[in-house]
């Protein structure tokens, strides 16, 4: 937390970046901080959501694209195994089906699962422009709910990151147990289409 | 239904176990964040101690002081430059962060003493 008022925005940015990738930072602790800094004057709001907002925007874009180039180490695997096929066809129907809601809510409601979204969209071939307007919408709900939670409740962060990450947690697990689920058990049979 | 729920996991094992460690999971952070919100639901669990990475805004925000008496508490003049830490005016002050955070304490135990 000391690293706020140290380094300033730059940081808040960089590391809403990274959170985007899947790399294991406190994003949402940085947010909570700078919105209670925010309050006590020692920034503007707008400045800490702005650079968060922009971070996480571009991590979002990055894992896309990064998912994109992995689907082509994949393309191989599509046609030599019938399990696979059906498996990788049931996700991309999933993606087509709930990509868009899933993506907007997979950015703050279950963000933990956000990072994986983003590879598994682009090597699913979710369209860009689809994954980029639920995205930025999503981003900026999840922005707005992490500073907004800090300027809120300065004096208790410590109290609203522990319930926040606790509750997440619950959520974005409930939410991957939901998608496992249907992918394994729904009832085979042919496609309706 | 018993025989199907099986007939699928064996189908997809590795999906199956995910889905399994999911459960898991949701169990945990379930456990988790019943256990935050009754340790939080504890007032005195609610004061947060000053801590080096705070900066004197933020202790008159979060604890609900006039910056006054954050001043008299610095002995500086106005308020000191923005975004230094207590830690880093500790520092400067030659002093612990410990005295400072005491210091501080007992200034806002006084001026809450005084405006009751």
């Amino acid at each position: 937390m000391a690293m706020i008022p140290d380094y300033g925005l730059w940081l808040l940015g960089v590391v809403t970046f990274l959170s985007c990738l899947a790399l294991p930072v406190p994003a949402s602790l940085l947010m909570i901080g700078g919105g209670a800094f925010a309050a006590a004057g020692d920034f503007a709001l707008t400045s800490i959501s702005g650079v968060a907002y922009l971070g996480a925007v571009a991590g979002d874009q990055t894992g896309f694209a990064i998912g994109q180039r992995g689907s082509r180490l994949f393309a191989g695997i599509r046609t030599t195994s019938g399990k696979r096929a059906e498996l990788l066809a049931r996700a991309e129907h999933f993606f087509d089906k709930w990509g868009g809601p899933g993506v907007f809510l997979s950015r703050w409601l279950v963000s933990p699962l956000g990072p994986y979204i983003n590879f598994i969209g682009g090597a699913a071939r979710l369209n860009w422009l689809k994954f980029t307007a639920w995205g930025i919408a999503g981003e900026a709900v999840w922005v707005g709910l992490y500073t907004g939670l800090g300027y809120t409740f300065s004096g208790q962060i410590a109290m609203v990151a522990d319930i926040a990450a606790n509750i997440s947690g619950l959520l974005a697990a409930l939410a991957g147990a939901g998608a496992l689920g249907w992918l394994v058990f729904r009832p085979h049979g042919p496609p309706r289409a | 239904m018993m025989a199907r729920l099986r007939a699928s996991f064996a189908r997809h094992p590795v999906l199956g176990s995910g889905f399994l460690l999911a459960l898991g999971l949701v169990v945990f952070f379930a456990a988790r964040s019943v256990a935050a919100l009754v340790f939080w639901a504890d007032p005195a669990h609610r004061d947060q101690p000053i801590e080096g990475w705070m900066t004197p805004r933020y202790v008159v925000q979060s604890w609900q002081l006039p910056p006054e008496v954050m001043t008299e508490i610095l002995n500086a003049g106005p308020m000191p430059d923005r975004r230094r830490t207590l830690g880093e005016i500790a520092e400067d002050q030659g002093i612990t962060l410990n005295d400072l955070a005491t210091r501080i304490t007992a200034a806002t135990d006084a001026h809450r003493a005084a405006s009751k």
